[in-house]
C-alpha cells in the first residue's frame, strides 16, 4: 500500500537541457517549413511565429531511432530531407559501467514522473559493470498466481526481536543512507526527510549533527552515532525511532570518514562542535570496541538512553562479515545494516573505493545464509547498500537474502547529481546537493527536491510491485532469499 | 619509537599541454549571453579579453565535468565529448584514466580522493580480479591496536635462514646472511634505453631520496653517479664480475640476468662475486611459463633474492600462444606456492616486476606472494611521459625534458613514490597489518574473485553439475 502521505507531481529538471541520447542534425537543405515542429510530438523542433527560422533541434527530448516506426518521425516527414538522427557523443561523457548514462538518465525520468520511463530505448534497470547484479536476471515463473496489484504488499518491519521496542514498519523496503550535514547542504537533508516522512520511510543524518530543521520529521530519522562521535548528544539520540552504530562504510572500509577543511564551513562546524576550516577525520575503527563484548556494551548504552529506540548496526564488508552480522545479534542489535565496497561516498580514496572489501552482492548471500544456521536470521532484519542504484537492484538484493536495502546515490541523481565526483573539492558540488557553500546550497528549494524523491520513490515501488505480480507474491517478505527466481548470465546457461 | 619514515611531497607541476578526459566545444549559434560564466564554479568560461562581447573558447582544464554549463545554456550552444587524445594514450592495461591519475599524483604527492562510489567494472584481469579485506570488529586488528604512524612499509632483502643451529653449550653456530632493509617496497627498476642524463639522475636521487634502490646497467653507471652507489644496483653479466669490482665493491646489491647454466652454478657465481665485493646478488629471471621451476631451482642453490620479470604490462614473457600468457598476480602466486611447498620460502626474497602501475598493485603483488616490487615505466609516466600500448609499445617523453631541472624531476618520482606510499599505509591500515613484511602471502587478508563468485553464484546458479553427477 502506498501511504496516503505519497502524491505522485510532474516535476521537471531544474535546468534547460538534459543530457541528450541523440543529435538530431538540420542540413542547409532546411527551408525551414516548420513540418518537424508540427510532427514531432515530443517538442524536438520549435517554430516560434514570427521568426525567421526554425530553432535547434532540442535533442534531449528526442527519443531516438524507435520513432522512426512511428508515422510522425521528422527524419521521415521532412520535405526536404534535411533532417538526420545520431548518437550523440555527449552522452557518452556521462555516467560510467556502474551508472550508465541510461540508468541516470532513467532516473531523471523517474524523478520527473514518478514511473518507470515508457521509452524502451533506455537500459536503466542493468548497468554495465559486468559482474554482481548486473550479471543477474530475474527467471519469473511461467504460471504465477495470480495476484492483484492492489493487494501486494511492500511493506517490512524492522524489529523482528519482540523484545517489547517499538514495532517499526516501514511502507516500502528502502530507506535513505547516512549523509552527514556538511557532506550534503540543508535542503537536500530536509528534503530525504520529508520523503521519508512521506513514505513513511527513513533516512540518515549521518555523522554530523542533527540539525534542528530535521526537528519536525523525528521519527523518520535515524541518527548515526560514528567513531568521531560528531555531533552526537543524548538529547537527539533521545528523539528518534531508530540509532544507527557506523563502524565502517563500504566505499572507504577501514579508513574512517574524512571532511575536508574547505567543506567545515561556520555552520557545520558549530554543529559538530570543531574549529571551522580544519579537515575533520573520524577515526577507524571506534576505539573503545575490540570485541563483540565491547559492541554490546555501545548497544547497551543506547539502550540505555533511549528505551524505545531500534539500533541499527552500519559495517561494511570484510570477508568475516557474516561473523559481526551474528555478533552484532548477540549483542542486540535490531538491524545488521551491510554497506558494500560498491557504495557511495562524499569523500574517499580511490584506491579503497575500488579496492578494499567486498562487494555487497556476495556480502548478502554470506550474512543472510550464516545468520539462517545460527537460528538467528528471525531476529535480525538484514539492510543492504553499496551499490543498490535500480529498483531492479533492489529485488535482487532481497532474492539473494536482504529484507530491505538503504540508498544514496540514486536520491542524489534524483536531485540531478551526475556523478563528476568533485564533491569533496573546493566549495563543493557545482549542482548544489553536496555543498554548504553559502551560494550553492541554495541552488534548488525543499519543495522541487522532496517531490523528485518521492517521484523516485514511487517509480521503485511501481517496478517492485510488478516484479512481485510477476512472481505471484503478496508481499516483498516472501521474496527474501529466493534465489530460485535469479539466474546468473555466465553460470544459469 | 623509531623514527618515521616520512616522504616529502611539494606540489611540482610541470608546463606541458596536459591531456584532459573531457573537451566542451562552443558551437556557432553561442549568443554571447554570458550564462555559462555565471553557473561554471571552475571558470571554465570566460569573456575573450580583446574583446568582451564574445565569449572566450572553454578552457576545458579546469572543466571538472558537472554539465551545468551545457544543461543551463539557454541555446544548447555548448557541446562535450570525450577528447580524442585521452582515447588514444595508454592501452588495454594501461588505461586512460591511469596515466591521467599517476601524472596528478607526480604533480601533487596526495592519494588521490574523489566523491561518488566506484565507477570502473565489477571486476578484471590480474590485479583487478582480487580484493584487499579489511578488519571490523571481529578482529579489529591482526596486529593489535595501532594508528597510522605506527605502520612499517619497510621490507628485508637477502637469503634468510631457515632455522638457528647451536652447539651442546648453546652457543650459535649460524652464520646470520647479511639483508638490506629498505623503507618501502618498491624499488626502481633498469631505466629505459635511450633517456637523457638528467632525467636518469633525477631517477637515482629520488631512489637516494626514498632510501630505496634503482637497478642500472653497468655501464650507465658514470663518474657522476659513483657517489650514489650505495643506492645503485648494478646490473651485469657475469663474465664483467671481475672486470667491474671497483663499483661492485662500493655496491651493496648487485643483478644478474638469469642464464640456462645458473641454477647449477649459483655457488660458483657467488664464489667469484664474494671474491670482489660483498654485495648481495639479485638474479633477474624472465617471467617465461614455468618460471616458478627456475625460482625453485636457483633458491635451492642458494640465490639471495630472485626478481621475476613480466612484461611491461604484466604478462608472461616471449609465451607463443596458445596458451594464453599468465598474469603477474598468478605468476607470483604460482611462484609462492612453489615455494611454500618446497619448504624454502622463508629463506629467499622475491621481487615482483612488470605491470606495477598502481599504488594498489604493490600491496596486491605482495599478498599474492612477492616481498616487494620494482617499477619502471609509472617512474618515466611521473615526469610527464605518455605511454601507447598499439600498434606497440610507445613512450613520448614531454618535449624538451632534456631542459628541465634534475632537481623538479626528481620531486615529481618523490611525489609520486609519496602518494603510493601513503595508499599503502591507507590498505594496511584497513587491513590491520602494521608490517608491510606480514603483507607477504597473506592471502586471508585478499578477496579472490574466481574464488567467492563461484563460492556464491557458482553454487547457486550452476546447472552442469546436477547433470554430470
Amino acid at each position: 500500500m502506498i501511504p496516503s502521505t505519497v502524491q505522485v507531481r510532474r516535476t521537471p529538471s531544474r535546468f534547460k537541457h538534459r543530457v541528450p541520447k541523440y543529435k538530431v542534425i538540420r542540413s542547409d537543405a532546411c527551408i525551414n517549413c516548420g513540418t518537424c515542429a508540427k510532427t514531432c510530438p515530443y517538442g524536438v523542433h520549435e517554430r516560434v511565429d514570427g521568426h525567421n527560422r526554425v530553432n535547434p533541434p532540442i535533442d534531449y527530448k528526442c527519443i531516438g531511432f524507435e520513432c522512426q516506426s512511428g508515422d510522425f518521425c521528422c527524419v521521415a516527414r521532412c520535405p526536404r530531407k534535411a533532417l538526420s538522427l545520431a548518437p550523440n557523443p555527449m552522452y557518452e561523457t556521462l555516467g560510467d559501467p556502474r551508472w550508465t548514462a541510461d540508468m541516470i538518465t532513467g532516473t531523471w525520468i523517474m524523478a520527473e514522473t514518478g514511473y518507470p520511463p515508457k521509452r524502451t530505448d533506455l537500459e536503466y534497470n542493468v548497468g554495465n559493470s559486468g559482474g554482481g547484479f548486473d550479471k543477474l536476471r530475474f527467471k519469473f515463473p511461467a504460471h504465477p498466481a495470480h495476484v492483484e496489484k492492489a493487494e501486494i504488499s511492500t511493506a517490512i518491519q524492522l524489529n523482528r526481536r519482540n523484545d517489547g521496542r517499538e514495532n517499526v514498519v516501514i511502507a516500502t523496503p528502502v530507506y535513505g543512507g547516512g549523509m552527514s550535514f556538511g557532506s550534503v547542504s540543508l535542503p537536500t537533508m530536509v528534503s530525504r526527510a520529508r520523503n521519508a516522512t512521506a513514505w513513511n520511510t527513513f533516512t540518515c543524518t549521518g555523522e554530523g549533527g542533527y540539525p534542528e530543521a530535521l526537528h519536525p520529521y523525528d521519527d523518520h530519522v535515524i541518527t548515526q552515532v560514528a567513531t568521531g562521535l560528531f555531533g552526537v548528544r543524548e538529547e537527539t539520540i533521545q528523539r528518534v525511532k531508530i540509532i544507527e552504530f557506523k563502524y565502517a562504510q563500504g566505499a572507504k572500509p577501514g579508513l574512517g570518514g574524512h571532511l575536508l577543511g574547505e567543506k567545515n564551513t561556520a555552520s557545520v562546524a558549530k554543529m559538530r562542535e570543531a574549529v571551522q576550516g580544519f579537515s575533520l577525520f573520524s577515526p577507524f575503527p571506534f576505539h573503545s570496541v575490540y570485541s563483540i563484548e565491547d559492541h554490546k556494551k555501545h548497544i547497551d548504552w543506547i539502550k540505555e538512553i533511549n528505551p524505545r529506540a531500534l539500533v541499527s548496526v552500519k559495517v561494511s564488508t570484510p570477508n568475516d562479515v557474516d561473523m559481526v552480522a551474528v555478533g552484532s545479534y548477540y549483542a542486540g542489535g535490531h538491524i545488521i545494516h551491510i554497506d558494500g565496497g560498491y557504495g557511495g561516498t562524499g569523500a574517499a580514496p580511490d584506491i579503497a573505493k575500488k579496492n578494499i572489501a567486498m562487494p555487497i552482492e556476495y556480502a548478502i548471500t554470506k550474512v543472510h545464509n550464516f545468520l539462517k544456521d545460527e537460528g538467528a536470521r528471525d531476529a535480525m532484519t538484514l539492510i543492504a547498500s553499496g551499490g543498490i542504484r535500480t529498483a531492479h537492484d533492489l529485488a535482487k538484493a532481497i532474492c539473494l537474502g536482504a529484507d530491505g536495502a538503504v540508498i544514496g546515490t540514486a536520491e542524489l541523481i534524483a536531485l540531478e547529481c551526475v556523478r563528476c565526483g568533485n564533491c569533496e573539492s573546493g566549495r563543493g558540488c557545482a549542482r548544489g546537493i553536496a555543498s554548504t557553500d553559502s551560494e550553492l546550497a541554495d541552488l534548488f528549494d525543499e519543495e522541487w527536491a522532496t517531490q523528485r524523491l518521492v517521484n523516485l520513490y514511487h517509480a521503485w515501488y511501481v517496478q517492485l510491485v510488478e516484479i512481485l505480480q510477476k512472481c505471484g507474491l503478496k508481499s516483498v517478505q516472501e521474496l527474501v532469499g529466493r534465489t530460485d527466481l535469479l539466474e546468473h548470465v555466465d553460470y544459469s546457461r | 619509537m623509531p623514527k618515521k619514515y616520512h616522504v616529502h611531497t611539494k606540489v611540482t607541476p610541470l608546463d606541458l599541454d596536459y591531456i584532459f578526459k573531457f573537451q566542451i566545444v562552443r558551437r556557432e549559434n553561442c549568443i554571447n549571453c554570458g550564462k555559462c560564466t555565471k553557473v561554471c564554479i571552475y571558470e571554465a568560461h570566460k569573456r575573450r579579453k580583446d574583446d568582451p562581447r564574445k565569449m572566450a573558447d572553454p578552457n576545458t582544464v579546469v572543466c571538472r565535468n558537472c554539465f551545468r554549463c551545457i544543461q543551463e545554456c539557454p541555446r544548447g550552444a555548448l557541446e562535450m565529448s570525450l577528447n580524442k587524445d585521452f582515447l588514444n594514450i595508454g592501452g588495454t592495461y594501461w588505461k586512460p584514466d591511469m596515466l591521467i591519475t599517476l601524472w596528478k599524483q607526480a604533480e601533487d604527492g596526495k592519494v588521490p580522493v574523489t566523491g561518488a562510489g566506484y565507477r570502473g567494472p565489477f571486476s578484471g584481469e590480474g590485479f583487478d580480479s582480487m580484493w584487499t579485506d579489511m578488519s571490523e570488529i571481529v578482529r579489529p586488528t591482526r596486529d593489535g591496536i595501532h594508528g597510522r604512524e605506527y605502520i612499517s612499509t619497510s621490507v628485508e632483502l637477502g637469503r634468510k635462514l631457515n632455522h638457528l643451529e647451536f652447539d651442546g653449550n648453546g652457543r650459535l653456530l649460524s652464520t646470520i646472511p647479511e639483508t638490506i632493509d629498505i623503507p618501502l617496497p618498491v624499488i626502481f627498476d633498469l631505466p629505459e634505453a635511450g633517456l637523457s642524463s638528467n632525467v636518469k639522475a633525477a631517477m637515482v636521487k629520488a631512489a637516494v631520496e626514498l632510501g630505496t634502490y634503482i637497478v642500472m646497467p653497468v655501464a650507465q653507471i658514470t663518474a657522476d653517479f659513483e657517489r650514489f652507489l650505495d643506492h645503485i644496483i648494478p646490473c651485469l653479466a657475469p663474465a664483467e664480475i671481475e672486470k667491474q669490482s671497483i663499483v661492485l665493491g662500493r655496491a651493496r646489491m648487485m643483478a644478474i640476468d638469469y642464464t640456462g647454466e645458473l641454477p647449477e652454478d649459483f655457488p660458483t657465481l657467488k664464489a667469484r662475486i664474494k671474491s670482489v665485493c660483498n654485495a648481495l646478488t639479485i638474479i633477474r629471471v624472465p617471467a617465461k611459463s614455468g618460471v616458478e621451476h627456475v625460482v625453485s631451482k636457483l633458491a635451492h642453490s642458494g640465490a639471495e633474492i630472485i626478481h621475476v620479470v613480466a612484461d611491461y604490462r604484466g604478462r608472461e614473457v616471449s609465451c607463443s600462444p596458445p596458451p594464453s600468457p599468465r598474469l603477474i598476480k598468478d605468476i607470483i602466486r604460482a611462484v609462492h606456492m612453489k615455494l611454500v611447498g618446497d619448504r624454502i620460502r622463508d629463506e629467499v626474497t622475491i621481487i615482483a616486476s612488470g605491470g606495477i602501475a598502481m599504488a594498489e598493485h604493490v600491496p596486491k603483488a605482495m599478498l599474492c606472494g612477492a616481498d616487494l616490487t620494482a617499477v619502471e615505466l609509472p617512474l618515466l609516466i611521473a615526469i610527464g611521459t605518455r605511454l601507447y600500448e598499439e600498434p606497440e609499445r610507445f613512450l613520448v617523453l614531454p618535449e624538451g625534458v632534456e631542459n628541465i631541472s634534475v632537481g623538479i624531476l626528481t620531486q615529481r618520482i618523490v611525489n609520486l613514490m609519496g602518494a603510493w606510499h601513503s595508499q599503502l599505509l591507507e590498505v594496511m591500515g584497513a587491513m590491520g597489518i602494521r608490517e608491510a613484511r606480514r603483507l607477504r602471502g597473506e592471502t586471508g587478508r585478499a578477496i579472490f574473485f574466481d574464488e567467492i563468485d563461484n563460492d556464491t553464484f557458482g553454487k547457486l546458479f550452476r546447472k552442469s553439475e546436477v547433470a554430470n553427477v
